[in-house]
């Protein structure tokens, strides 16, 4: 059984390596919430070890963390939650201490209508909008949005705040390290998990000073072992250990990862006037396409985090993130905020929309999945942080009580605690509500929309069936997008005068269908390349591979569609030659939306695509993800 | 002769150059808004000089490299979650501001006590390196009131080259006007050196180095003394972001011969 | 009532450099606004007469000087024991000093032996309201400051180029000179001599009119798939043969250097504009492949005509960092201008 596939087989070379008793792949929400559980109790009162090391007798357990994100808080972007878990591990917990934090005060849910004429709406739709402008007098309705006068208690995120993961995530990494028994180590990605028959026994560290395709070069470093008798990975949907454990170890029966969505964000200054008050909370829907919902949340000192999400159910082969945010920026009811405002950062990041079904095994011998990779988001209540955060400390708890028992950290013992425990708590009822709660979306937006809100109130017991398809098989092609929409040799001349200058053609292509071009303004409206340079560039060092590589590259010979360059939150995957893209690895960011929008099956498993998305450096640089 | 120097660096934090650096106002003078929340690195003509320590140590068997820092605890002990990965060292923490308006000499004061409180610290194999300058107050003031504290009086600023002869002295290359450097001889330790970029490639990532030096580094930062800084005296009336704004004229869609008339043009004038 | 003393050291051959007359100037400004404030000047040199003789005619009541072998060379030790030997002969409370490397060096060290303080890279000095003001950029010249302080003797070292030169004439000073005990201690480094790249070689010209930028753009690859580094090479040089100019350079084209990749063989470190390297000063500056972002444009601080050439129209140049923005191929416009610069 290969465990290569999370990187190419690397040259046969002498491997320094390092003992831990554990080793945490990835430092978000999840690890935070493992190791402030874990480091609290490792060492008494008294400073001698609760718990005594395997690997270094008499002192605490020795644990370490390494994140592939340059500092702590730029790999990790999320902003409002009921905060539970949170305040329960930090009953301290004080939001003025956190930048960026308030109370969530107001809370609205809008359906957006389409101002522009462009957006592609179901009939059915068509004939709501004009029934809502038929009577907009007797409505909720402003600047062409309803405001839905009644919201389902599942979205509410009231008594939680509204915040910045990034500034939360460094407040929490100092705190755990202040313990003395906890090393985080950003900068550091983890190239794969160690595996010996069954069992996994550590990770190994990227290699260094190599090329592009990960060759030896001037400087080379091999990536140091680190063995552990306990691997937490909590690296993410898109993290290169959960996946290659994924392909090693398989999704439990009847589970599968198939649902995704790309969400991408800005953090702006709001003009002076503002009105809005920190703690607001908007949730929209319906425009710019109606698959796409979108967010704001407003912070103290007139800050707000607003973006979109772009799921894998908006079947379109140039489906992009940043140009539609650019777009729903500028919807009229939002357009009255956010005009005058100024853009401060940019971010983006996959989620895993896929829940409970999305599963993978929480735990095996020597390793246990926390967080957004063991399907923590709720995609009901469209929360992920908190949940992520209590799975880590349920984790915790039962890491301490096998190391209390000296008991090894075998899939049973690990069942018998951690999953256990997460099982037994809310976050496995809340999951299960939400288990099927997206599936109407299969069929379009208004049965998705009828769909969620059914399980919300039935507690799950109801929901409209659809049966989620694998993400590659939903693409249509792009003729066949475009058809009666744009003539066939008109689309093929734009694509390929596009592909030909070497970038994307959903501008070019939005904009022949009728989205109007837009208006820059070097503040709030910025090409996208200025938007990487904002708030901290997007920035990788020198002397790592590409982590993004086209491994099948026939198939992308074939590919007509080239739905990886269109949706690249950072423009790093661009046309090339023969049809196979490049990548620049210094434009990434990370999102790894590129994994789930292919529209080609990988030969060696129909459930991923041509895209390999593997350990690498580098990314966002903002303080206020 | 090859000796055991002890090679003291001092670094400061300076926020990364990447973000959008705003003055506000405090009842204490002068700062960065959102100072805290800025991702923080180690100053980097600084970070040169400390990687320049490291190299020198490699060569000189029995030498030993200190990083006397000072800043906000927090805001340290992030910034070492990346330094330390890198080379070898005993960190000395001082918990205090690392904003630009502080005044140096204050901050030379304080960096000079931290760093004769060094145990078993020895002028004679004492090599004092730092940035010429930081990216925060930019003055290439502190190294020398420092040096001054200690008696030191061969510093060299903006080196970019240090060599030990066989006979234990050191060969300095210092930048000068016009893109040229002046190449100086001292006989040996103790000596200041304020480092420009000098040559070397900034060192890989390497978790062991990173462990080893965690020993020093979180008893340093949880012993940091608190520091604080006055600044006496010194008046602001004023910070400003310069109006820079200019209108530009943006030339789209011309030939690029017509370009290069019109730039020529220019420059003749 | 102050005693302002412009402290200078003469040029190999013994006369002052553009950077003296500049820190003279604001000095006897300053001097003439401050009510009640005395001027002299204070040199330090091989030998310092025929460097008095040259601004004889400036408004300073005395002229001090260290003269002799030892301060020769630019060392801190000697230096630094002169400095304060004349400080303290013209009981000076304000020093202005032109902040060239060999003062830049020594005078804060003075400024700490003196119980006093310095401020350096200082583009402005005036009384205002009876006080002295002086102006300087903090955060890598991203915000500038105005301040005052109470310490004296304060150093305010002039930054080169940021103000006007005193045109005073020459004549006969008289220079009295200042005994300086210099222990054995302060020999024990020497300056062995200046290390330069041969003249044809130096990209770097303070004095040039124009600065000639060169982004990573030139390496990266160009319309056609391919990479054109050889040509680039041609091109920059060419350029710099043609038209004088004094070489720049982004932070990330300098890098590329250092990375095994393509490289030019001219630029080094010392060609770095902005970021950690310089923030040179030149009545104009062309900026070519180059996106134009924050922590490289402000090196471009005291660059007063900008011009830049890029393929993006969307770059940082296109919005107020420079005059004006010529969206083209660069290698095509600058074999242009390499033409027409040879006619």
């Amino acid at each position: 059984m290969s465990s290569a596939r999370a990187q190419p087989a690397p040259p046969a070379v002498e491997r320094p390596r390092m003992d831990a008793d554990i080793v945490c792949v990835g430092f978000g929400p999840a690890t935070a919430g493992f190791l402030t559980t874990l480091s609290k109790q490792l060492v008494n009162a008294d400073g001698t070890p609760a718990v005594e090391s395997r690997v270094a007798p008499g002192l605490p357990p020795q644990v370490l963390c390494y994140e592939r994100a340059d500092d702590t808080g730029f790999g990790v972007s999320g902003v409002v939650t009921k905060a539970r878990a949170l305040r329960a591990s930090l009953p301290g917990l004080d939001q003025a201490g956190i930048p960026m934090a308030a109370p969530v005060g107001e809370e609205k849910v809008l359906y957006l209508l389409d101002p522009v004429g462009a957006s592609r709406r179901s009939t059915l739709m068509r004939l709501a909008d004009e029934a809502i402008h038929a009577f907009k007098w007797a409505l909720p309705f402003e600047r062409d949005a309803l405001n839905l006068p009644w919201t389902p208690g599942f979205l509410h995120k009231h008594g939680g705040m509204v915040f910045s993961m990034g500034q939360f995530m460094q407040w929490a990494g100092a705190q755990v390290q202040s313990t003395g028994t906890v090393q985080i180590w950003p900068g550091t990605p983890v190239a794969q998990a160690l595996v010996e028959g069954l069992k996994v026994t550590g990770v190994r560290l990227l290699d260094q000073g190599v090329d592009k395709q990960g060759a030896p070069a001037e400087g080379f470093t091999p990536g140091m072992d680190i063995r552990a008798a306990l691997t937490v990975v909590g690296d993410g949907p898109v993290g290169p250990v959960g996946r290659q454990l994924d392909e090693l170890f398989g999704l439990p029966e009847k589970n599968h990862a198939r649902d995704w969505a790309v969400g991408m964000k800005f953090v702006v200054d709001l003009p002076e006037d503002t009105p809005l008050k920190p703690g607001t909370v908007l949730h929209t829907f319906g425009y710019p396409e109606p698959e796409i919902f979108g967010f704001l949340y407003v912070h103290p000192d007139r800050v707000a985090s607003l973006g979109i999400f772009v799921p894998s159910w908006f079947d379109s082969p140039v489906r992009t993130a940043y140009r539609y945010l650019q777009h729903w920026m500028q919807h009229p009811y939002l357009w009255r905020y956010l005009q005058g405002g100024k853009l401060r950062s940019w971010g983006a990041k996959t989620l895993g929309e896929s829940g409970r079904r999305g599963e993978p095994h929480l735990a095996g011998n020597g390793y246990a999945r926390i967080g957004e990779g063991s399907g923590t988001t709720n995609v009901l209540t469209g929360s992920g942080v908190d949940e992520a955060w209590a799975s880590g400390t349920q984790l915790a708890e039962a890491v301490l009580e096998l190391l209390k028992a000296k008991k090894p950290f075998t899939k049973e013992n690990l069942e018998a605690t951690y999953v256990r425990r997460r099982r037994a708590s809310w976050l496995e009822s809340e999951a299960r509500v939400a288990e099927k709660s997206r599936d109407g979306f299969h069929h379009g937006v208004v049965p998705g929309m009828i769909g969620m809100a059914l399980a919300g109130l039935s507690g799950g017991r109801l929901a409209l069936p659809g049966k989620p398809l694998r993400p590659w098989e939903r693409i249509p092609s792009l003729e066949d997008y475009y058809s009666g929409r744009i003539p066939l040799p008109e689309l093929r001349k734009i694509r390929d005068d596009c592909y030909a200058r070497g970038v994307s053609a959903h501008a070019a292509l939005m904009e022949r269908a009728g989205w109007p071009a837009i208006p820059y303004d070097g503040r709030l409206l910025v090409s996208h390349q200025d938007a990487l340079l904002m708030g901290g560039k997007v920035q990788a060092p020198h002397g790592y591979a590409d982590h993004v590589a086209f491994v099948f590259p026939n198939h992308c010979r074939e590919c007509g569609t080239k739905l990886c360059v269109e949706i690249c939150s950072g423009q790093a995957i661009t046309p090339g030659e023969n049809g196979v893209p490049n990548f620049d690895r210094e434009k990434c960011v990370h999102c790894g939306a590129c994994l789930w929008n292919c529209t080609t099956a990988s030969p060696q498993n129909p459930e991923r695509s041509a895209v390999a998305f593997r350990a690498g450096t580098g990314g966002l640089h903002s303080a206020e993800n | 002769m090859s000796i055991a120097y002890q090679i003291v660096v001092c670094a400061g934090i300076v926020p990364d150059p990447l973000q959008t650096l705003e003055p506000v106002a405090s009842p204490a003078g002068p700062a960065l808004k959102n100072e805290m929340m800025l991702p923080a690195i180690l100053d980097p003509w600084a970070g040169h000089a400390l990687y320049e320590a490291a190299n020198l140590a490699k060569n000189a068997p029995g030498s030993k490299v200190w990083l006397v820092s000072l800043g906000p605890k927090a805001k340290l002990q992030q910034v070492m979650m990346t330094v330390a990965q890198k080379v070898p060292f005993e960190l000395v923490a001082l918990d205090g501001p690392a904003s630009g308006f502080t005044e140096a000499a204050e901050v030379a004061a304080v960096l000079a006590e931290a760093i004769q409180a060094i145990p078993s610290l020895d002028k004679s194999k004492l090599l004092l390196f730092g940035g010429w300058e930081s990216a925060s107050r930019g003055a290439g003031a502190t190294m020398q009131m420092v040096g001054e504290r200690l008696g030191i009086v061969d510093q060299f600023q903006g080196v970019d080259e240090l060599k030990m002869n066989a006979d234990g002295s050191l060969e300095i290359l210092e930048r000068i006007e016009g893109g040229r450097h002046q190449a100086s001889k001292c006989s040996g330790p103790p000596a200041l050196l304020g480092w420009a970029t000098g040559n070397l490639p900034e060192p890989k990532n390497n978790p062991q180095v990173g462990m080893a030096n965690m020993r020093t580094v979180m008893p340093s930062l949880q012993k940091a003394r608190p520091v604080k800084l006055a600044g006496e005296g010194l008046k602001f009336a004023g910070v400003a972001l310069p109006k820079q704004l200019r209108e530009t004229r943006i030339v789209k869609d011309a030939a690029p011969d017509d370009i290069a008339n019109e730039i020529v043009e220019w420059i003749k004038k | 009532m102050e005693t302002i003393l412009v402290l200078a050291h003469p040029e190999a051959g013994g006369s002052l450099a553009k950077s003296a007359r500049e820190a003279l100037h604001a000095a006897v400004t300053l001097h003439k606004t401050l009510a009640g404030s005395k001027l002299v000047v204070g040199l330090v040199g091989d030998d310092v007469q025929a460097a008095a003789d040259s601004i004889a005619a400036c408004p300073a009541a005395k002229y001090f000087g260290v003269s002799g072998a030892d301060f020769s060379q630019a060392r801190y030790a000697t230096d630094a024991a002169a400095a304060e030997a004349v400080c303290k002969a013209a009981q000076a409370t304000i020093v202005v000093a032109p902040a060239t490397s060999r003062w830049n060096r020594v005078l804060p060290g003075v400024a700490q032996r003196l119980g006093g303080r310095a401020d350096t890279h200082v583009t402005g000095l005036a009384a205002t309201g009876g006080a002295v003001t002086v102006n300087r950029w903090y955060y890598r010249q991203r915000m500038e400051a105005t301040l005052q302080r109470p310490q004296r003797p304060w150093f305010i070292l002039v930054d080169p180029g940021a103000q006007p030169a005193c045109e005073c004439g020459g004549g006969a000073a008289v220079v009295e000179p200042v005994a300086v005990q210099l222990p054995d201690a302060c020999r024990r480094t020497t300056v062995l001599g200046v290390r330069e790249p041969a003249a044809d070689a130096q990209t770097i010209r303070p004095d040039a009119q124009l600065l000639f930028v060169t982004g990573a753009g030139w390496t990266k690859k160009q319309a056609d798939g391919q990479t054109h580094v050889p040509e680039a090479d041609k091109l920059i040089r060419g350029f710099l043969k043609a038209s004088r100019a004094s070489l720049g350079s982004s932070k990330s084209l300098v890098d590329i250097g250092g990375e095994g990749q393509a490289v030019l063989p001219f630029l080094s470190h010392l060609n770095q504009v902005g970021q950690t390297g310089a923030t040179p000063r030149h009545p104009k500056g062309l900026s070519t492949c180059c996106h134009g972002e924050e922590p490289h444009t402000v090196g471009w601080r005291f660059i007063n005509e900008r011009r830049a050439i890029s393929l993006d129209p969307n770059c940082g140049w296109a919005r107020g960092k420079a005059d004006v923005l010529y969206v083209a191929d660069a290698f095509k416009v600058i074999a242009k201008v390499n033409e027409l610069l040879a006619k």
